[in-house]
């Protein structure tokens, strides 16, 4: 089908869901969501992928607005990409949603949040292929609200929900107000605010305004994005966003932001000077830090995949730095590679989170709590919520055959090529970036090490009263098909990369194809483009295995430098997976058939240290887990002591200690609370004026009236 | 730090010459009562041992080594002494032919030992301890002691076995991988010794574990640990039982 | 504060109340009291006149409870029991814990053993008798308790719980043991903490518990001999010394010249060695590999002089009341201190090492540390409470088998860390050879034995053990079978403070802290 033909089905299943889920009775309103919302998904990873195939540019102009612009849709490869990220976490969410809504008590909510969620649809694909600034900022306000919307009106809402809600609308306006300042700034020298003539009038900018619309713009969408200082409102709303909402908060609204900044400062208005770019490489890396940090230290499952949602978008917009810095230094290559890793990894987030959202979420509703020092040993009642978690999770901890291990790989690999830069700053600042990104792999690790392994492993904590059953088809289903996407993702990047590779050449001007070579083995004719020699060596080193078995695509990727040095690096998923694959078997039969021939196996209970009972208490928590981490970086946390008190009988009879701490995240210590107290400080002073005496307001009238009689004659 | 380097250096070899030769220094051994004929004597001899170790047939006395708790009131204290044996060698295994199979050639140059303490008076474990010292250095024959028994081939147990230890001392046993071995250290882990037998403790650790392999002594000095561990994995051989004194002959 | 003082003093103060009465010969001063002064006067005594606590002795009658709260001061003040009886149905007496809080185990192990309650004690039960291993109301050391018959039935409680007190969220119990590290008695211990630093340490005790208390009444004074020498081996002559002290205090006996120089001879033999294994186990504990085999050489060496000197290497079979079993030649016990001056020398130059050894220093001192004020209200006893400043020495303060005749000093410490009680145990170790070497000078040639008439009664004896003051009550009955016989242990006394070294430390610190106590859970268990 065309491209019209396929939005045309997006935007027709999204209106017929609102129109349906008007008329059918609430208990049916999961139906058609599911039905409709993962039609809408089809359609739009259907639109997505053609855009990429094709590489053509779709535009489509909607409505004229005399004197200001043009409304129109416009769907380039970058869109696509981004399209097809949606789409992809649209369907399972819709079902997971679905399911999410048949366990909701509220009839009126039901309707009201399956208008809303199809609304949102709508308005996420219209942000993407809004041809013009208008549409543009119109479809994102229109975002935001049901965003607010949708988080506040979820019944049974918790502690904080509506102030959290509102911190999402205050932070995302004055981010949308910041972005929109900065489209203004960028039609100075434009005929109309379509995209095209915005971008064929950016050459004509000066670097004091370029300056401006990149500041105002990176921090105004970053604050959709979660990027550090402007972070602050994305915990506590995922937190208190519903069950059946946080997921395409997560994987598909989240990934807005990153789509603003993109389309804003990669391809409107390509960052010119070096530093913007480190810049956003700096921030990206500190985002990742922080994000990670906090995540890793969190007890609360949700609060800890919002602070690794942050952490994730802080390795994207790193690599958007990168590819920043690689343009305005002319690497129109490298810069390929930087976006197309960043790309890489916004997708991959998009996946596992909404994943791990989903297993969070089933593990919420079955356990009624999301505290990991409260839960432990869940694989034995979830079991296959546990695999699709266990799935999410290596993947997020960028372990192979899984798809955050590609992208973080090839992040980091694009920063160690800042050896091509010919600044020494901007080499100091890659290294330690990468180093910083490196860190931040790490502890991801750690992190979801813990999160696992204190929620499904280990003794139970939950009191025994409460029954914990597998949860139910509909999440597991949606958990499976992203739990494969992950997996399909990592093991075969070198499908992935070429479907990417239009959208990053758009931003880059160059190929990324070229230096990564997927083709490499699929066929006799694609040596052609490498020198022979190169080609024989890495035929010697087998690399040539499975090309028969496997068709297609060689299943290794590698970066090719110059001639004289042709590898820079090169690795493969797919044959990890097969090898992976291979040893378990072989170890799998050594054991069965070899071992066990003549020896006996016998299962024991764990070795306890000779304890009559070992009890959960006497168990690693996951404060314990991580708190190696919170004593290490000690000076960013700066936890304030809230009691510290020990109870004594009889002077020595200690009867209890009791310890308490409470931290403020970093950023909310440095900007939200020193910004809010200005305000309110402002607002004060303001209402000092208010003193609510008759005399006062008359002078006040009384001084109005002079001034305005003082004033007027001038005219 | 270079002073504990040159220190050790230094102070030479210390290690003793078993297994390959006798160790013949002066204290290395309490030694055992050996029994043998002592005439119109023994009945005031066997009178005298309080832990019934000691039993006379016309005149020859026989020794339960198991049970002799080193009071030396068969020695001490009496006319007629009884005969005193400063040996070493105190390993004996409790019979049941296939032992020697039991551990398998894998095992002779690197065993795990687990030591157990089930209600030791702390010297059988301060000389299992010296075992690590320089002078014993059990790593040169290849035993290494482990705190898991995830890892251990052999289960070292001292003393009569504790009510509050008896839990333990199965779950530890239970929790060891086959092959395995379990070796009785001292008179208590044999016998109960001066606690046997009462309301917390047991007549030693057979009453809770099959055991393989017994070290009399109270405490056995290391020498006799170290042999009990070699005749465990089969590179020595057991102390024939006549003279551990277990039967007249 | 002398005598006579104390029994003006405590007639004054509660007159009626208290009945005061003195026997020279033992220096004691036995106070009976009511229930209802109890705590006053135990207020008075440990707080006010600064007495140490030896220890809570409790016996069953045919129908009469009566406790026994031992204390003891400087050499002139001597010793105080003070006395309250009960009629064995009424078993609840005050809790002294509020001010003598070194009687806290000590009525815990009352209650878990006796059945007796004390009114007022914060937390009983759970002690001796772990309730997951055994109900509660059984009540072992009474009169009827069958000590040979195995425990048949037995309903453990099996919701037990550890005790936690620290309230943190995300707090957990890290269980170390009973089996645990390498070569190590077996013990429980409950490490409170949020991950990394342990904020508190709780130890589980009694799972060597063997009952000596319980097995050695109705026996023989020579097959209770055997028990006191083998219950804590590592220390057996001390023990079996203050065993054969109360038994001769009970009969009256008088003892050869040569027997009492050669037990102080044996002693101090003892101590050595022992100090040696306590260095042997800091050095281990601080992995300083060099360090630790020099000094695990010295303690074999040790224990070679000893098998070399008495035939046993733990100096087992030596004692029996009213001497020794068995004559030792001066001449070998001339060998004997020429080995240990030697060993003494290599000592010291261990000593000399790890004072400059700074990788050591860090890891042991400011470790564990315990004050001043603590160790005395927790009575403590040996090097761990002459590292904190209180200078407590038996040998000094209630001397035995003629110490007073010897020239020594008492070393002590004030910082009360790690490294103080290391330089304790040096020092100490200097002293003891000293000892040595005067006892070799003064033997004479003669007895070494004479024969005790046993008495029915019942003594105190009381010896400086290597790791501290321990004190053996000893009851006779008229068959000269031993009736009562209750035995405080310094490991007892100063396990119970452990929990103050142990808390807020870096869990790696755990072993040294732990090895610098060198405390005995044989000793503690009994």
């Amino acid at each position: 089908m065309s491209t019209p033909t396929l939005l045309l089905v997006f935007f027709a299943a999204c209106g017929a869901g609102i129109l349906l889920s008007l008329v059918v009775r609430p208990a049916r309103q999961g139906f058609v969501l599911a039905g409709l919302g993962c039609l809408a998904a089809v359609a739009a990873v259907a639109v997505g992928i053609e855009g990429l195939l094709t590489g053509a540019v779709f535009t489509q102009p909607l409505w004229s607005l005399p004197g200001l612009t043009t409304l129109m849709l416009r769907l380039d490869p970058l869109s696509s990409a981004f399209v097809v990220v949606t789409g992809l976490v649209l369907f399972p969410a819709s079902i997971y949603a679905a399911g999410e809504l048949s366990r909701d008590s509220a009839p009126r909510h039901k309707r009201a949040f399956t208008v809303m969620l199809l609304a949102l649809y709508a308005s996420i694909v219209l942000i993407l292929i809004a041809g013009d600034a208008l549409l543009f900022l119109l479809a994102w306000e229109v975002m935001s609200i049901l965003c607010y919307l949708l988080v506040v009106s979820a019944p049974g809402g918790e502690n904080g929900q509506v102030g959290s809600a509102y911190l999402l609308l205050a932070m995302g306006e004055a981010g949308t107000l910041a972005a929109a300042v900065g489209f203004l700034l960028l039609a100075l020298g434009a005929s109309s605010l379509q995209f095209d003539a915005l971008k064929s009038g950016a050459s004509a900018l000066g670097a004091s305004v370029r300056g401006a619309v990149f500041l105002l713009t990176f921090f105004g969408f970053g604050v959709k994005a979660g990027l550090v200082p402007v972070n602050s409102w994305l915990p506590r709303a995922y937190a208190a966003a519903p069950r059946a909402f946080a997921p395409v908060l997560a994987g598909a609204t989240l990934n807005l932001g990153l789509y603003g900044i993109l389309r804003v400062n990669a391809d409107l208005l390509p960052v010119a000077q070096a530093g913007l770019g480190q810049v956003a490489l700096i921030i990206g890396t500190v985002s990742a830090l922080l994000g990670i940090l906090y995540a890793t230290t969190d007890n609360d499952l949700k609060t800890m995949l919002a602070h690794s949602s942050i952490e994730n978008v802080g390795i994207v917009v790193a690599g958007y730095g990168a590819g920043m810095v690689f343009v305005a230094t002319n690497h129109p290559a490298l810069a390929a590679m930087a976006f197309l890793a960043a790309l890489y990894h916004l997708i991959n987030h998009s996946l596992f989170k909404t994943l791990l959202f989903f297993g969070v979420g089933a593990v919420e509703t079955q356990t009624g709590t999301r505290d990991m020092d409260r839960l432990g040993g869940l694989i034995k009642w979830m079991p296959l919520t546990a695999l699709g978690f266990l799935a999410g999770s290596l993947s997020i901890a960028a372990l192979p055959p899984f798809n955050g291990f590609v992208s973080e790989w090839l992040t980091l690999q694009v920063m160690l090529r800042s050896a091509e830069l010919s600044s020494a700053g901007a080499k100091i600042v890659f290294a330690s970036c990468g180093a910083v990104l490196a860190l931040t792999a790490a502890l991801a690790v750690t992190c979801f090490v813990k999160v696992f392994a204190m929620s499904f492993l280990g003794m139970r904590r939950l009191d025994v009263e409460r029954r914990v059953n597998e949860t139910e088809p509909s999440a597991l289903a949606s958990m499976a098909i992203l739990a494969v996407l992950c997996l399909a993702f990592g093991v075969l990047p070198t499908y992935v990369i070429p479907m990417l590779d239009p959208a990053s050449r758009q931003l880059a001007g160059a190929s990324a194809s070229d230096g990564l070579v997927p083709p490499f083995f699929a066929s006799a004719p694609a040596h052609d483009a490498l020198p022979v020699a190169f080609a024989a060596e890495f035929h010697d080193l087998g690399a040539q295995v499975g090309q028969h078995i496997v068709g297609g695509r060689g299943l290794v990727v590698l970066h090719r430098g110059g001639v004289d040095n042709p590898v820079i690096f090169a690795m493969s998923t797919s044959y990890m997976l097969l090898t992976l694959i291979g040893l378990l078997l072989l170890t799998y039969i050594v054991i069965r058939l070899w071992l066990t021939r003549t020896r006996r196996l016998a299962r024991r209970e764990r070795w306890d240290g000779g304890v009559r009972r070992l009890l959960p208490e006497m168990t690693y928590t996951a404060t314990g887990f991580s708190n190696p981490v919170r004593v290490i970086f000690d000076a960013i946390f700066r936890p304030t002591t809230v009691e510290d008190t020990s109870e004594t009988v009889a002077e020595h009879f200690r009867m209890a200690i009791r310890r308490e701490k409470e931290r403020v995240h970093l950023v909310d210590r440095l900007v939200l609370q020193p910004v809010s107290f200005a305000m309110l400080w402002f607002a004060h002073s303001l209402a000092a004026m208010h003193r609510g005496r008759i005399n006062t307001y008359v002078t006040y009238a009384f001084l109005a009236l002079l001034i305005a009689l003082a004033v007027l004659p001038a005219y | 730090m270079s002073q504990w380097v040159i220190k050790g250096i230094g102070t030479g070899i210390k290690t003793t010459a078993y297994p390959r030769g006798a160790e013949r220094a002066a204290g290395v051994t309490p030694g055992l009562p050996r029994g043998g004929d002592v005439g119109a004597a023994a009945p005031a001899l066997v009178e005298r041992c309080l832990t019934h170790a000691l039993e006379h047939t016309n005149g020859v006395i026989s020794v339960d080594s198991r049970r002799c708790v080193h009071c030396y009131r068969c020695v001490r204290g009496v006319g007629q002494p009884l005969n005193w044996e400063a040996t070493y060698e105190w390993g004996s295994t409790i019979a049941t032919p296939g032992l020697k199979n039991e551990l398998g050639q894998p095992f002779r140059r690197s065993i795990h030992v687990l030591v157990v303490d089930a209600g030791d008076c702390g010297a059988c474990l301060n000389e299992v301890k010296q075992l690590n010292n320089p002078y014993y250095n059990m790593h040169r024959l290849g035993f290494f002691i482990t705190p898991t028994p995830r890892h251990a081939d052999v289960l070292l147990v001292v003393g009569p076995v504790t009510d509050q230890m008896r839990f333990a001392l199965r779950k530890v046993h239970e929790a060891m991988s086959t092959p395995k071995r379990v070796v009785a250290v001292g008179a208590c882990a044999l016998s109960g010794g001066v606690f046997a037998k009462s309301f917390v403790c047991s007549n030693g650790v057979a009453d809770v574990l099959p055991v393989d392999v017994e070290v009399p002594g109270h405490p056995p000095p290391p020498l006799a640990i170290l042999h009990g561990l070699l005749v465990a994995v089969g590179r020595k051989q057991p102390l024939p039982l006549a003279a551990a004194g277990y039967e007249p002959t | 504060m002398n005598p006579a003082d104390l029994k003006e003093q405590i007639e004054g103060r509660w007159p009626g109340k208290t009945q005061v009465g003195r026997d020279v010969s033992s220096s004691t001063t036995e106070v009976t009291c009511t229930r209802a002064v109890l705590a006053d006067l135990c207020r008075c005594i440990f707080q006010h006149w600064g007495f140490g606590f030896a220890g809570l002795i409790v016996e069953e009658d045919s129908n009469a409870w009566q406790l026994r709260y031992v204390f003891y001061g400087e050499r002139d003040a001597g010793w105080v029991h003070i006395v309250v009886s009960a009629p064995v149905a009424d078993n609840v007496f005050p809790s002294v814990v509020e001010w003598i809080h070194a009687a806290d185990w000590h009525e815990r192990e009352a209650e878990d053993l006796f059945g007796v309650r004390f009114d007022g004690h914060p937390h009983l039960g759970d002690f001796v008798l772990h309730n997951d291993a055994w109900q509660e109301d059984v009540q072992p050391m009474r009169h009827g308790f069958d000590a040979q018959a195995a425990l048949r039935h037995r309903l453990p409680d099996a919701d037990w719980r550890p005790r936690r007190i620290v309230q943190e969220p995300g707090a957990f119990v890290m269980p170390v043991g009973p089996k645990f590290s390498g070569v190590t008695e077996s013990v429980h211990f409950l490490l409170e903490t949020v991950g990394e630093d342990v904020i508190r340490s709780s130890t589980r005790l009694f799972y060597k518990w063997r009952a000596i208390e319980k097995l050695a009444e109705g026996k023989t004074v020579d097959e209770v001999l055997l028990l006191a020498e083998r219950f804590a081996a590592t220390t057996a002559f001390a023990h079996g010394l203050a065993f054969c002290q109360a038994v001769e205090r009970v009969s009256g006996a008088e003892l050869p010249a040569r027997a009492r120089a050669l037990r102080v001879f044996l002693a101090e033999i003892e101590r050595l060695r022992q100090h040696a294994g306590a260095i042997q186990g800091i050095c281990e504990s601080t992995a300083l590999v060099v360090a630790n085999s020099q000094a695990g050489l010295l303690e074999e060496e040790l224990l070679r002089v000893s098998g070399e000197l008495s035939g046993h290497r733990y100096l087992f079979g030596l004692l029996t009341p009213g001497g020794l079993l068995c004559d030792l030649p001066t001449n070998a016990c001339r060998i004997a201190l020429t080995q240990s001056q030697d060993i003494l020398k290599r000592l010291n130059e261990l000593e000399r090492r790890l004072s400059i050894s700074s990788s050591f220093l860090d890891r042991i001192e400011d470790v564990g540390v315990v004050r001043l004020s603590a160790a005395t209200d927790y009575s403590l006893v040996g090097p761990v409470a002459r590292a904190s400043g209180l200078v407590r020495d038996l040998r000094r303060a209630q001397p035995y088998s003629g110490y007073e005749t010897f020239d020594y000093h008492v070393p002590s410490e004030q910082e009360g860390d790690g490294y103080a009680r290391l330089r304790v145990l040096f020092a100490e170790a200097r002293q003891s050879v000293r000892i040595i070497e005067q006892a070799t000078a003064v033997l004479k040639e003669g007895d070494v034995c004479k024969t005790v008439e046993f008495r029915p009664g019942a003594a105190l004896g009381w010896v400086e053990a290597p790791r501290g003051g321990t004190f053996h009550w000893v009851r006779l009955d008229e068959g000269g079978r031993v009736a009562r016989y209750r035995v405080v242990t310094p490991s007892f006394i100063n396990w119970h403070s452990f929990h103050l070294a142990a808390e807020k430390f870096a869990f790696q610190d755990f072993p040294i802290i732990l090895s610098t106590f060198d405390l005995s859970v044989a000793e503690n268990d009994r």
